[in-house]
């Protein structure tokens, strides 16, 4: 099969010249479009804040936390070293002027990589359809689109995202294409292409997942075919399956936590992310307070410690002076779980009656199966529940602070649980899980991991569970001051990498979770992506940048898309009336539903995610429905040659393509502004010279 | 239906017997169906060359004599599944006699409907109809208070009636489910078979005996697509009665299912796929005429379209025609549709004047969302807040959800100086500039260039005090109405939808959603927003009168003794009240995403990891908690799991041209998947992606595919046992282990079954042994136990 492929190869071939002479013009234009203003604005724009802060990050070896994985912020954080910077500059917020920091090499970077989508774009094409007419098109409308182009020019992760996703769909359609012999070097050069480039994809977002599935799909049709060929042996089939599921599937795995690994290796320092990991997790890293930490095995009674919820990105138990506020639960002091460390976030272990402790001097270590109060720090009051309904969680009970200097009620005693415990057994730091369970009201003190409004300060909501089976309700000892105890190195407990590594997965997913919009914000919404119903602000007063897609690319893209699809479903209608027609099977189709399944698979998604949702998100599903109008427009343009007569046909095609051209170009030229940036006027005023263009209502630029 | 089904499959059998030897295919595959002589043979001989293994003309003589000998079983083993269907229903209805888990939310619509009284509820309302319908035969007046479940019917409550129609869908569950195998083609044991296990699911039993929507809703969809089935033999003679009759029963009962519960919507796409699937088939067969072919999917698109939007949009007719009262719902919906109920709103704005004046006097509802109206009173912004910006210190405005004399405002021209309206009057257009002065405080509606106090990003709104700090008034807005296309640009009470843009800065005045701090007594903020166009700075006027007297004094105590003169009703039209009432019904759900005792994840169900407690009684731990028989649960899901599995299996094996099973058997086998697979698959994976609170009921509709799914398995097991090549070795085993494994289903659900019926009382020590998993919650009295016993 492949050697009837290379007999057809040369006809292709022969317009070689012709080839290059357009690849070179897109190159070129590429380059100038995208290069073109890319130190300005001179300040922080919109997420640079973020992902410039987070790659200074990395240049510093401080541990944080992001909901992303790294290899995107590890890329930036490595440009920036390469060009110099020193990680000093602080990201503060969008607007900061960056004077004399060496900014440049990262934006080059995100810039360079954000415009091989354009040729990858031109080659990925052509691979499918083997037309230099739809190849031109689809990077024509790539090149044209100026909201690709805001998107690419500065320090984001979205640029990373973009080529790695080009990368991945190039190399599917490079092994796609049979244009290399199977098993040669060249094909597995590609197959290990897709691979690394899948691997990029997804360890830069997890939106990379989409063009995993997609990839996973053409291959999984691929091995479908060569099923299919009942004159290989099985063995043919298995080489096929063991190669593509070594280069695509084991390979990105390894590349995937590979990247993690550098990261935790990396990030060595402790920082602002600690709090939301393990106490485990936390004693890995140099300066943290768990970090080669001295404090006493046990725990005992008149002990002052600080407990960290079990749950993934849980918190330490923690109070302040702060009320409940009328009207929700009794008016008594806060109890939340707070993310950082913080002195409100230290307990001091009593026995529940003072005469107790006052008779004897030696130390009472805290066992399983024991009575507590437990006392705040700071505030001097124990902690209590009692009957009334918790403040977000209505079927727990509310969790307060309550009583004076350490004086308090029945109310305040607790059980101390240990998971899996027998009697006697003692608390030890860091390592017992345990539960506390209420005396009285027969609960178990857990974290829904709830926000609370803005009279809790976004805390976590801390109530008590009468279903004792609560995952949540497990606590463990981080800091523990106890004078009376020999302080041990805390050292026997270090983490694995496989450990570190699930952690941080579970960390991150529970991030991505709650990434919820707040009440009454306006958020993007899925609907209004294709249709480019609003953009997004980059930079604002002064000079102004708005990301906005091109609106006559957009909107045409739709076009195409609804053409593509009636078409082929009008072909499968008539391959389904007579089974010996195949139109439907016409190389340029069968390259038209893989990219619509790309469009397909990097859009509805979003509709049901709970998430924060952003205009830019839509921008890889763009990239697929570009390329598919590219070969759509290009179909129809061959579908009229054949239909009509040879010089009607050269009239129309020619026309048709003059007129898309120029109005594309024209658009361009239009809007252009908006990413280059808009100085004077805002668009509100009348007198603005973008007023004329501000063709939608909801622009607000 | 039981003396149809012989008569149809005798005449099958008959064309079969004509054709045979020649009829590899019957009419189950659909999808290759023989029209002419020659095609046949064609496909005959590259069948045969395919699989040269086979002999289809014994395999096809053999269900013909089969079918034969047991026509007579047939009809008595439906009627034995109507039988133990109505005994294991039926059987003592009415205990517990008091209110079981849902029955406080369904009863009370149910009372609510007696009443005709307005209600709100997410869901359509032909379940509660047909409930309700029930218990107004039986005599229910609606006098019954639906507190807390657990309390107990009164003696008079006709509660056999009201729990009626549930159990009596659920009894006919498993006949459906019966003649539903049938049409897929499967045998009568098999389709006894699934009828049995339809029969002794505790869960299907449990939630058939109260009053709940599921029984209904499963009824309705099985027998929908039983109709879907036949109508589909019926496609060699199209336009006939029985093709009409069946696809719009088939329809008809598919819409009833969604207009029981909107996720009905899953099985009516499913029906609409079996309709499609046929049509696309048809397009292969060469003997229609494009004509035809285009002519016949018209008709068919015609009445999927109608059947469905005609009863759904007719029951709702009903349904807002006999909820003609107000009552304690009304507030969710605006006050449009407030004042076309009986009573309520419609009592106090009846007879308002509709055009707003110069001098009117009004109430301003935020109009989406949140119910409140502006609102101000004689206390003012503090001057600085906790984050050290500084306020205006002037007095505050807010949106107040309660009605309050403080809520009244009075409409003025700014040119003008008196108050009280003359005749003629002096109405507000579209367009107008107005200014809005606080009826007890006399102060003008005010915005300006100071930071809201929550949302610093938005103008702070107040009404204004002259301190006289060059600050001045900027109390002019324009009235923009936003639905002049419909009512007319003069601002009209309760219809028109205005926006109050603010002249100085071009902003509009919004509800921002968020809560002042306790200086502002905990009302809801308002702010101007540079977004003008949003749903929340949308306003109506609610109520309205126009001010007689020019005195502040006279004023505020007209305001106090507010009466209204009558003079016309306002009324809604149907479409608009079904369009505001489906827009409350999609979008108001994400507000009740709170969690419950017994919530449970979709991956929780396949294995029953949690049940839910239906009702309890303290003293002797009676209990009835919905959980399903494990032992069908279990095998379902090894079931649908190894049909998977064998669907790759034979997929790749007939792509090396290798052909494990017959054609005949690879139909049905595909049959099943396209209904069974793709009817679990739909019921089951949108619960993946809604956040709501989630419980085990919402598995029931997936539950009844799963078991089509493990009966047709179980028949395609034992056929491919008998037709292999150690058949003698392993056939006889496996019959007895299928009968085993009926005992054994039989087992648990004795087992169980008291749970079910709520009528024998339990030790905790019997609870503890019936607790199988450590997930499943049976209350039982807590005080007894070591915690170690719960964790």
């Amino acid at each position: 099969m492949s050697e009837l492929k290379e007999s057809t190869k040369p006809a292709a071939k022969k317009s070689s010249k012709e080839w290059w002479f357009a690849f070179g013009v897109i190159v070129v234009a590429t380059l100038l479009t995208r290069l073109y203003k890319i130190a300005e604005p001179e300040h922080v724009c919109w997420d640079e804040t973020h992902f410039g802060k987070m790659g200074s990050w990395y240049i510093k070896r401080t541990f944080f936390f992001d909901v992303h994985p790294p290899l995107g912020k590890m890329l930036i954080g490595l440009s920036g070293y390469l060009t110099g910077y020193d990680g000093q500059f602080p990201f503060e917020k969008p607007g900061d002027v960056y004077e004399n920091v060496n900014y440049l090499g990262m934006r080059l970077f995100c810039t360079l990589l954000g415009a091989a989508t354009v040729p990858f774009a031109f080659v990925t094409v052509w691979e499918l359809t083997e037309s230099l007419e739809a190849s031109f098109l689809a990077s024509t409308l790539f090149l044209l689109d100026v909201g690709l182009i805001t998107l690419n020019q500065y320090i984001l992760l979205d640029p990373i995202l973009l080529f790695f996703v080009m990368g991945s769909v190039l190399g599917m359609a490079k092994v796609g294409s049979q244009t290399y012999k199977e098993f040669s070097a060249q094909w597995y050069f590609w197959l290990v292409w897709t691979g690394v480039m899948l691997a990029g994809s997804i360890s830069v977002k997890f939106v990379g997942l989409f063009v995993v599935l997609l990839v996973g799909l053409h291959t999984a049709s691929q091995l479908w075919n060569i099923l299919g060929d009942t004159s290989q042996p099985l063995t043919h089939v298995l080489k096929h399956f063991v190669a593509r599921a070594l280069c695509l599937i084991l390979l990105p795995i390894l590349l995937y936590v590979c990247f993690f690994y550098v990261h935790l290796k990396v990030l060595n320092h402790t920082g602002n992310g600690d709090g939301f990991y393990s106490s485990a997790f936390q004693s890995q890293l140099i300066g943290n307070s768990l970090h080669n930490a001295s404090m006493p095995r046990e725990v005992s009674y008149g002990a002052v410690v600080s407990l960290k919820n079990h749950r993934t990105g849980g918190g330490y138990l923690h109070s302040h002076w702060h009320l409940y506020p009328e009207g929700v639960g009794a008016h008594q002091q806060q109890i939340t779980a707070y993310t950082h460390k913080d002195e409100n976030n230290k307990w001091a272990i009593k026995p529940i009656t003072e005469i107790e402790q006052d008779d004897k001097d030696e130390v009472q270590i805290l066992r399983h199966g024991q009575y507590v109060r437990l006392e705040h720090m700071v505030t001097k009051r124990n902690l209590h529940s009692h009957k009334e309904p918790a403040p977000m969680t209505r079927k727990h009970l509310q969790v307060t602070g309550y009583g004076e200097n350490g004086t308090g009620d029945a109310n305040d005693v607790w059980v101390v649980h240990i998971d899996g415990g027998v009697k006697n057994q003692p608390v030890l730091t860091v390592t017992s899980k345990f539960r506390l369970i209420h005396h009285l009201q027969k609960c178990v003190l857990t974290t829904s991991g709830k926000q609370l409004p803005k009279w809790g300060f976004e805390q976590q909501e801390v109530s008590c569970n009468p279903n004792f089976r609560d995952k949540n309700a497990l606590w463990n000892v981080e800091d523990n001051f106890s004078p009376k105890l020999p302080n041990v190195t805390v050292q026997v407990y270090a983490p694995s990498f496989w450990e570190r590594f699930l952690e941080s997965h579970a960390v991150m997913l529970q991030g991505n979770a709650g990434l919820k919009p707040k009440e009454g914000e306006v958020t993007s919404k899925p609907w209004q992506w294709p249709i480019n119903y609003k953009g997004q602000f980059f930079s604002g007063n002064q000079y102004r940048i708005y990301l906005l897609g091109n609106p006559v690319v957009w909107w045409s893209n739709l076009g195409f898309l609804a053409l593509f699809c009636s078409v082929y479903f009008f072909q499968l209608l008539r391959h389904q009336r007579s089974p010996e027609v195949r139109s439907h099977e016409h190389k340029k189709l069968a390259a038209g539903v893989w990219l619509l399944v790309g469009w397909a698979l990097h859009y509805f998604p979003f509709w049901i995610m709970g998430r924060v949702l952003y205009f830019h998100h839509y921008f890889p599903a763009l990239m697929f429905n570009s390329m598919l109008s590219g070969v759509i427009i290009s179909y129809t343009l061959e579908a009229v040659k054949e239909l009509l007569a040879e010089k009607v046909a050269f009239v129309i095609r020619h026309s048709l393509l003059g007129v898309f051209a120029s109005s594309l170009a024209y658009s361009f030229y239009l809007f252009a502004p908006l990413a280059y940036g808009m100085t004077g006027a805002s668009g509100n005023d009348p007198n603005s010279t973008m007023q004329s263009v501000r063709w939608l209502e909801s622009w607000e630029f | 239906m039981g003396m149809l089904q012989p008569t149809q499959d005798a005449e099958l059998i008959n064309r079969k017997a004509s054709k045979k030897g020649k009829t590899d295919k019957d009419l189950l595959k659909r999808n290759k169906i023989i029209e002419s002589e020659p095609d046949t043979e064609k496909r005959e001989m590259e069948t045969d060359s395919k699989r040269p293994t086979q002999n289809p003309t014994e395999l096809n003589l053999q269900p013909v004599k089969f079918q034969c000998q047991i026509s007579f079983q047939f009809d008595l083993a439906s009627l034995i599944c109507l039988v133990v269907g109505i005994a294991t229903r039926f059987y003592n209805l009415t205990q517990p006699h008091s209110i079981v888990f849902d029955e406080l939310h369904y009863g009370k619509y149910v009372s609510l409907y007696m009443k005709r009284t307005f209600f709100f509820d997410s869901q359509p309302p032909l379940g509660k109809q047909l409930i309700a319908l029930a218990a107004y035969i039986g005599g229910y007046t609606g006098d019954f208070k639906f507190v807390a479940i657990g309390a107990a019917y009164p003696e008079n409550f006709p509660l056999f009636a009201v729990r009626f129609i549930p159990a009596l869908c659920g009894a006919l569950l498993p006949v459906s489910v019966y003649y539903l195998l049938l049409q897929l083609g499967l045998k009568q044991l098999t389709a006894a078979t699934a009828a049995f296990l339809i029969l002794f699911d505790n869960a299907l039993l449990t939630q058939s005996r109260f009053i709940l929507m599921e029984p209904m809703l499963l009824l309705f969809s099985v027998f929908g697509l039983y109709c879907l089935l036949k109508f589909i033999r019926c496609r060699e003679s199209p336009y006939t009665f029985a093709w009409f009759a069946w696809l719009i029963v088939g329809l008809f009962s598919l819409t009833a299912a969604v207009c029981i519960k909107f996720v009905g919507l899953c099985s009516l796409l499913l029906g609409f796929y079996v309709v499609w699937r046929d049509m696309w088939s048809l397009v292969a067969n060469k003997n229609l005429s494009i004509w035809s072919l285009v002519s016949q999917a018209l008709v068919r698109a015609v009445v999927l379209f109608a059947v469905p939007v005609a009863l759904y949009l007719s029951l709702f007719h009903v349904h807002l025609s006999i909820l003609n009262k107000a009552g304690p719902h009304d507030s969710v919906m605006t006050s449009a549709f407030q004042a076309s109920l009986e009573g309520g709103l419609a009592s106090i704005t009846k007879g308002q004047p509709l055009q707003i004046a110069h001098g009117s006097q009004i109430t301003l509802r935020h109009s989406h969302g949140r119910t409140c109206w502006m609102h101000s009173h004689a206390a003012v912004y503090p001057v600085r807040y906790p984050d050290k910006r500084g306020s205006s210190h002037q007095q505050q405005v807010t949106c107040y959800s309660f009605k309050d004399v403080n809520n009244w405002w009075i409409v003025k021209r700014p040119s003008r100086s008196d108050l009280a309206v003359s005749r003629p009057i002096d109405a507000i257009k579209d367009g107008d500039i107005i200014q809005l002065v606080h009826g007890m405080t006399s102060r003008a509606l005010n915005s300006h260039d100071v930071a809201a106090p929550v949302s610093p990003q938005n103008q702070e709104v107040s009404c204004y005090i002259d301190y006289n700090i060059s600050m001045p008034a900027q109390n002019l807005w324009r009235v923009d109405i936003i639905n002049k296309d419909q009512v007319g640009d003069v601002w009209h009470t309760i219809e028109s939808m205005v926006r109050l843009v603010h002249v100085n800065t071009s902003q509009a005045l919004k509800f921002s959603g968020k809560q002042l701090p306790d200086w502002g007594f905990n009302q809801h903020e308002i702010v101007t927003d540079r977004v003008v166009i949003q749903d929340d700075t949308v306003w109506n006027v609610e109520e309205h009168r126009y001010t007689k007297s020019d005195d502040q004094k006279e004023r505020e105590r007209d305001m106090v003794h507010a009466e209204m003169i009558p003079t016309r009703p306002t009324t809604l039209s149907f479409w608009d009240k079904i369009v505001e009432l489906h827009m409350k019904m999609l979008f108001s759900s994400s507000d009740t995403l709170q969690d419950h005792m017994y919530s449970s994840q979709p991956l929780d169900w396949p294995l029953l990891s949690r049940g839910i407690a239906y009702w309890v009684n303290t003293t002797t731990n009676a209990q009835v908690h919905l959980i399903g028989n494990v032992a069908i649960w279990y095998s379902g899901t090894i079931a649908i799991f190894s049909y998977c599995v064998l669907l790759v299996w034979y997929l790749c094996r007939m792509r090396r041209k290798i052909y494990d099973i017959s054609a005949d058997e690879w139909a049905r086998f595909d049959l099943v998947l396209e209904i069974a697979l793709f009817g679990y698959g739909i019921n089951m994976l949108p619960y993946f992606c809604v956040e709501r609170t989630l419980f085990l009921h919402h598995y029931l509709p997936a539950l009844v595919f799963k078991i089509v799914l493990l009966a047709a398995f179980t028949e395609h097991a034992l056929t491919v046992a008998r037709s292999c090549r150690w058949s003698n070795l392993i056939y006889w085993p496996l019959q007895i282990l299928f009968a085993s494994w009926l005992l054994m289903i039989l087992y648990v659900f004795v087992q169980f079954a008291p749970l079910s019926y709520g009528c024998s009382s339990f030790t905790v020590q019997q609870l503890l042994s019936l607790r199988w998993r450590d997930s499943w919650d049976f209350i039982m009295q807590r005080s007894a136990l070591d915690v170690d016993m719960l964790l």
